[in-house]
């Protein structure tokens, strides 16, 4: 009868109570049979989270017959499952409490409700009785714990799971207790962490066992580092179970004490005698009494005797544990205000950081070789965890770092100096960063320096790595190297040379170090760090690196990209990196760039049209990261090339508005000028060649602008002056002689940027002569714009010089927005319609024009 | 909910209003401030300078929460403070003294952490830059200065360099009446007022004057339109002027070069100016003691508060955090017989107290919403010992294995004592069932 008895789809509420029975029936074990194939469990976790069996979640509309169907499905699950949990066979019983713990999980609200105390009574037992096995308590601390998680998503029964939770503490610190396996002890520290995240009074009145609970454990050494890490993080989230600012501060008081006395013993013979003292000093004023240690009751009883001989490895283990346990406390929500010690956290970092495994020399009689050895191989690690604990200091504090941040910058710059290995530099690049970003301009002008010699030293060979351990060490002769996929690229030779070849190669040319090459890790690090130097101080006090490091990073991304996507398949990098990691330095790489050119102020930036080359071919590479961020950064850098400075929405030109907004916009911006001038025409033609860019308000304002040819033309502002000469003159056919050569070429878009570049910087003089000469063609500019779009158009198809649908398309496109900069700009900037109000060299023009107008 | 706050240099509270609806808020007593006396902090609670009679020797700065009209806090810097600001997160408030001296306080202790001289004569406006980095002064002897806190703090290097300052700007000629910094970090441009009739635009990166603006009367006020396309420069004869940053500017403006247009209803003096993004506002306060909204798009005026008889000399535009989760330590709570307010201010900073720079105090409470998607492990817990059980690789896995073999042993053991039972029964059943009929038939044949 129910063979051909079909339900809609897959999504029919009809099938679930169906399925449901056919898992209970062929799937989960009984009483009766044998449970054969546990690995069928998890097949039924899967489903019954795919579908939601067990949700019992309808709409309004659905039959009610059928959600009685449903809940009766659900009833017999819950049935069976209770029946597992009871039954004596281990394996069953086993399975009974995990498909219970998932039950909590997945069913509904009402019936977690309804019946969460007959669950968490059926399931406590298994937690208290010594003689289940490890796999049946590990399971049913597991379980119990997302009972607890789901009955913490309901506030309005706090109370009664305090109540619950209570009683679980005392079976869990057993278990802690106990000599038994990790896995048990783990399931235990898991759910303690549950309930002081969710039930915390539960734990008040345990506080002080628990508290010895997990230290003792912590400081055993007998457990592996992942067991390790979750101890600390609960002894961290313990002080939340009193939520008080007291709890917190003594907790604090009594790590940090406990660590300073770790390192006494393991840097004995390594630092001088002060250190330690003035670690405490600052910790416990002098006249208060020392706090008990941690774990106070277990330790007085052992420590006297075990410290002695406590392995070297294990007081590392701890020192390390501990100073996880300060980060997840500093970084941890708490209820409450707390005073955080945060210069002696400071020292405890500065005394790791400082011992580097040297021995003074007055100090050498008390050290081994052999302790120096031990010292040093578990130092690395030691540094590692410091580095993590000031991260956790500067995020805890936030913006009230700022007293300590100048000690902070110190540490950071010296201990830059002296350390080498991977690891720890990429750390110290990523807590540079982190105080950038946090703390603005002012740090940046500290520590800007800083990073750009470490990134110079890391990134620096780069190029020698890149063109293979055989090629020329020579940085002149490599930075011609890296330059040539670019010159290939222009099929035309020109006249008009990159700007940076005529650059010279200062600074490049800074002692380079001979070091060894820094991992591609490391180098990532270095370029993240120096996107956010750029970021954030990328224009105050910034002119005395700013060259270099335009030049490195343009260099490093050029040098990224060479191998990478023309020839993936070479896999010259496989043999030593994964190419996952070689897509992320491209990325960083890439990254860096865009802020070097987003952040350049002064002047025009001078890679501009190579980045943009670059993130045009990146953006090709379909389906990757790169692609996607180089398509976010020529979004980024648009702006850059038809620069505005829009006022707030309501200003907009183009919109209509009432009259005396008319006035009012009109009178500031020409957008509004009144519409229908002579050159309509000419207007109307430029749109019917450009479809797709018709409803550009700030197209259409300059647009506007050209209509009204009036003759402050060119006096003011020649900021473009050069390239509107070359573009005007040499697409309608007048003799511009030293333009003469430029054929518009689709790759001359390059190239006539950067010979407008040059001629703003250098030859602004000339761009006044060539004024003159141009205002001619201007009084028919109607006639003219549309013929020079047309040209570069036309022969853009015509020269498809990329052999490639793709490129060959976008140039058209590049080429089109080109057309409008250097027909229109010019006149927009001329009029003062000051688009480059946030233009990258526009202010400066502009600026100073007015201030000399003022003198 | 955007607030406008404005007071007034003559006592008549602080007034609030709802910026979009118009609703009159809570009015906060007893407040006289001077010009730029008053500042939000972190969005948490009002504080405002005191004017005090020129015969104190000492300052006041009240506090004020959101939700009682009553000055909760009272501070007594050592000198009196005029301008006050604090950074946008609240964690610090700067003070400047009649005296040229800038007070840095820490506002969750209450601690004077720095105090230094800015100013020959007395300062009279102070703002943070958009990244709370640097610090942005003026004084009544007409200068500028551009301050990195970073510096302030740092001892070493500023006992190395010979100023304390990144910028000084002097053009100015008399005292400077107001500052405001743009937008963009280090790019940002500070336009000042002052009474010479001026307003300057600076740039910070570079540090020179970038344009100068002559008005036709004392700019008391200004304020950037968010886009940074003009600023709006409210002047002492009741205008506010429209004056061009990167907007078009021509020459032929009534009013003077980059002047495009004037905004003017005021009979009396402007005094102070904020912007309200939302709904594109311009506030603006005058000497009359009304607070008028204008549409900065229209030139309109949408509405008018009337705050005092006084002359208004600080409005802000905020948005206060009324049941902010903000809970102090439980002393400073029970010292202060529950107050939300943070600590008194420091009158002295304390030099010998080098303990006390030891600790800080931080709310770690989260910034952003507990996850609202809790973590279960039982799925997770599952998986791994399947997965153990299927390499029956662990001892666990094992000792389950064992235990439930030796379960099956003994139900088998029970088995087999039943076979073994129930044979006997059957056998001791056949044996007498065999004896019987053997007796029988012995009987039978006895019988027969």
């Amino acid at each position: 009868m129910a063979a051909f008895n079909y339900f809609k789809n897959m999504y029919d509420v009809d099938m679930k109570p169906r399925l449901l029975r056919t898992l209970i029936k062929e799937r989960v074990p009984d009483d009766k049979h044998p449970f054969e194939n546990p690995a069928e469990l998890s097949t039924v976790v899967s489903l019954i989270k795919t579908h939601g069996l067990l949700s019992e979640s309808f709409s309004k509309s659905t039959d009610q017959k059928l959600l009685d169907n449903w809940k009766s499905a659900v009833d017999s699950w819950v049935e069976r499952v209770l029946l597992l949990v009871s039954n004596n066979m281990p394996d069953k019983c086993w399975a009974g409490i995990c498909l219970l713990g998932m039950t909590c999980q997945e069913c509904s609200s009402d019936r977690f409700l309804a019946s969460y105390t007959l669950w968490f009574h059926k399931l406590l037992p298994h937690i208290q009785s010594p003689g289940d096995s490890h796999f049946v308590k590990v399971a049913s601390c597991a379980s119990v714990s997302d009972l607890f998680t789901r009955l913490g998503g309901f506030p309005n029964i706090k109370k009664d799971g305090t109540s619950h939770a209570g009683k679980l503490i005392q079976p869990v610190l057993k278990l802690l207790n106990d000599d038994s396996s990790e896995a048990i002890w783990e399931g235990a520290i898991q759910m303690l962490c549950t309930i002081i995240t969710y039930f915390p009074s539960s734990v008040h009145r345990h506080y002080d066992s628990a508290e010895v609970a997990i230290a003792s454990k912590l400081l055993s050494g007998k457990c592996g580092v992942d067991m390790l890490k979750k101890l600390a993080h609960c002894l961290a989230l313990l002080p939340k179970s009193r939520g008080d600012e007291d709890s917190w501060s003594l907790m604090i008081q009594k790590i940090l004490l406990l660590l300073n006395a770790h390192l006494n013993d393991a840097f004995q013979g390594l630092e001088e005698e002060g250190k330690c003292k003035e670690a405490v000093r600052l910790l416990v004023p002098p006249g208060k009494d020392l706090p008990p240690p941690l774990g106070a009751q277990i330790l007085s009883g052992e420590a006297s005797d075990n410290s002695t001989r406590k392995s070297e490895q294990s007081l590392m283990s701890s020192v390390s544990m501990l100073m996880l346990c300060c980060c997840t406390m500093l970084t941890s929500s708490y209820p409450v205000q707390v005073n955080v010690p945060v210069r002696s956290l400071l020292v405890l970092v500065e005394r790791v950081l400082m011992v580097d495994g040297s021995v003074p020399h007055a100090l050498s009689a008390f050290m081994t070789s052999m302790q120096q050895e031990l010292i040093c191989s578990e130092l690395p690690v030691l540094h590692l965890h410091s580095l993590e604990l000031l991260i956790a200091i500067i995020k805890g504090t936030r913006s009230q770092l700022l007293p300590y941040a100048a000690s902070i910058v110190r540490l950071i710059t010296a201990y830059f100096k002296r350390c080498a290995l991977p690891e720890l530099r990429i750390k110290v690049y990523s807590i540079t960063r982190i105080l950038l970003i946090s703390m603005g301009v002012g740090m940046a002008v500290c520590l800007a320096q800083e990073v750009i010699n470490n990134a110079f030293v890391d990134l620096n060979l780069i190029t020698n790595e890149s063109v293979g351990a055989s090629a020329s060490t020579n940085l002149e002769a490599s930075s011609e190297a890296l330059l040539q996929p670019c010159h290939r690229k222009r099929k035309h030779g020109t006249s008009i040379g990159y700007p940076e070849e005529q650059h010279d190669h200062s600074g490049l040319q800074v002692a380079a170090p001979i070091l060894a090459i820094s991992p591609i890790s490391v180098k990532i690090a270095a370029l993240e760090a120096l996107e956010a130097v750029l970021t954030v101080g990328g224009a105050l006090k910034s002119e005395s690196w700013r060259s270099d490091v335009d030049l490195l990073l343009i260099k490093t991304a050029t040098n990224s990209l060479k191998w990478g996507w023309a020839s993936e398949e070479k896999s010259i990098f496989q043999k030593n990196e994964p190419t996952g990691i070689w897509v992320d330095f491209q990325l960083a790489a890439l990254r860096a760039l865009l802020s070097s050119l987003l952040s350049s102020v002064r002047v025009r930036p001078p890679y501009l049209s190579q980045g943009l080359e670059l993130f045009r071919r990146g953006k090709q590479e379909t389906g990757t990261k790169l692609a996607e961020f180089c398509a976010h950064a020529l979004l980024a850098l648009e702006v850059l090339i038809h620069p505005r400075a829009l006022p707030l929405t309501d200003f907009s030109p183009t919109s209509c508005y009432s009259s005396e907004q008319v006035k009012f916009s009109g009178s500031m911006y020409s957008g509004g000028l009144n519409h229908g001038g002579p050159f309509t025409s000419g207007i109307q033609g430029i749109r019917d060649n450009i479809s797709d860019l018709d409803h550009d308000d700030l197209y259409e304002s300059w647009l506007e602008n050209g209509k009204e040819t009036v003759d402050i033309m060119y006096t003011e502002e020649p900021m473009f002056g050069g390239e509107e000469n070359l573009n005007v003159e040499g697409s309608s056919g007048t003799k511009v002689p030293e333009e003469k050569g430029m054929e518009p070429d689709a790759t001359n878009v390059n190239v006539r940027m950067e010979g407008n570049e040059d001629e703003i910087m250098v030859e602004t003089d000339q761009s006044h002569e060539s004024v003159a000469q141009v205002q001619e063609p201007v009084s028919s500019r109607g006639a003219t714009v549309p013929e020079s779009i047309g040209a570069s158009l036309g022969t853009e198809s015509a020269s498809d010089h990329a052999g490639n649908v793709f490129t060959s398309g976008q140039d058209v496109l590049v080429a089109k927005g080109d057309g409008f900069v250097n027909t229109d700009a010019a006149i927009a900037i001329s009029e003062k319609i000051t688009g480059d109000g946030l233009d990258f060299d526009g202010p400066e023009i502009l600026w100073e024009n007015s201030e000399s107008d003022d003198e | 909910m955007e607030v406008v706050v404005a007071s007034s240099s003559i006592d008549g509270g602080i007034g609030c209003w709802d910026v979009h609806t118009g609703a009159e808020q809570l009015r906060y007593k007893t407040c006289v401030s001077p010009p730029h006396g008053l500042a939000c902090v972190g969005q948490r609670f009002l504080a405002s300078s005191q004017l005090r009679d020129p015969s104190a020797n000492s300052g006041c700065i009240l506090y004020w929460s959101w939700s009682k009209p009553q000055v909760e806090v009272r501070s007594f810097p050592s000198e009196p403070i005029q301008p006050v600001a604090a950074n946008r997160e609240g964690t610090y408030i700067v003070g400047g003294g009649v005296s040229g001296d800038i007070y840095l306080w820490e506002v969750a202790t209450g601690r004077q952490l720095r105090k230094w001289n800015a100013h020959y004569r007395a300062v009279t406006c102070l703002v943070f830059s958009d990244d709370d980095s640097l610090l942005i002064s003026g004084s009544e002897d007409g200068s500028v200065k551009v301050w990195s806190l970073f510096m302030i703090f740092d001892d070493m290097r500023r006992q190395r360099s010979d100023h304390l300052y990144e910028h000084n700007f002097s053009e100015h000629t008399l005292r400077v009446t107001d500052i405001v910094v743009g937008y963009g970090g280090s790019n940002a441009i500070i336009v000042s007022a002052s009474t010479d009739r001026t307003c300057k635009v600076w740039s910070l990166s570079k540090g020179k004057l970038l344009r100068n603006i002559v008005f036709p009367s004392i700019i008391d006020a200004i304020v950037l339109d968010p886009g940074e396309h003009v600023f709006y420069a409210g002047s002492r004869d009741g205008k506010i002027y429209v004056a061009a940053l990167s907007a078009e500017s021509t020459s032929k403006s009534n009013y003077g070069l980059h002047i495009i247009n004037s905004l003017s209803n005021h009979s009396k003096a402007v005094t102070c100016l904020a912007y309200c993004a939302r709904g594109n506002l311009l506030l603006s306060g005058s000497d009359d003691g009304m607070v008028r909204v204008w549409d900065a798009k229209t030139h309109n005026i949408v509405r008018v508060f009337k705050h005092a008889k006084g002359p208004v000399n600080n409005i802000l535009v905020v948005r206060p955090e009324l049941n902010f989760n903000f809970q102090p330590n439980s002393q400073a709570s029970s010292r202060r017989h529950g107050s939300l307010l943070p600590p008194v201010l420091d009158k002295y900073r304390n030099p010998t107290d080098e303990d006390a720079d030891t600790t800080t105090v931080i709310g770690l409470q989260s910034t952003c919403r507990k996850s609202i998607d809790p973590s279960y492990f039982s799925s997770h817990v599952i998986n791994n010992q399947i997965k153990e059980l299927q390499q029956q690789g662990s001892s666990a896995a094992a000792e389950m294995e064992t235990e439930r073999l030796k379960l099956e042993c003994t139900r088998s053991m029970q088995m087999v004592q039943q076979w073994k039972k129930m044979y006997e029964n059957l056998h001791q059943f056949c044996v007498n069932e065999l004896l019987d009929s053997d007796q029988a038939g012995i009987s039978n044949g006895n019988s027969t």
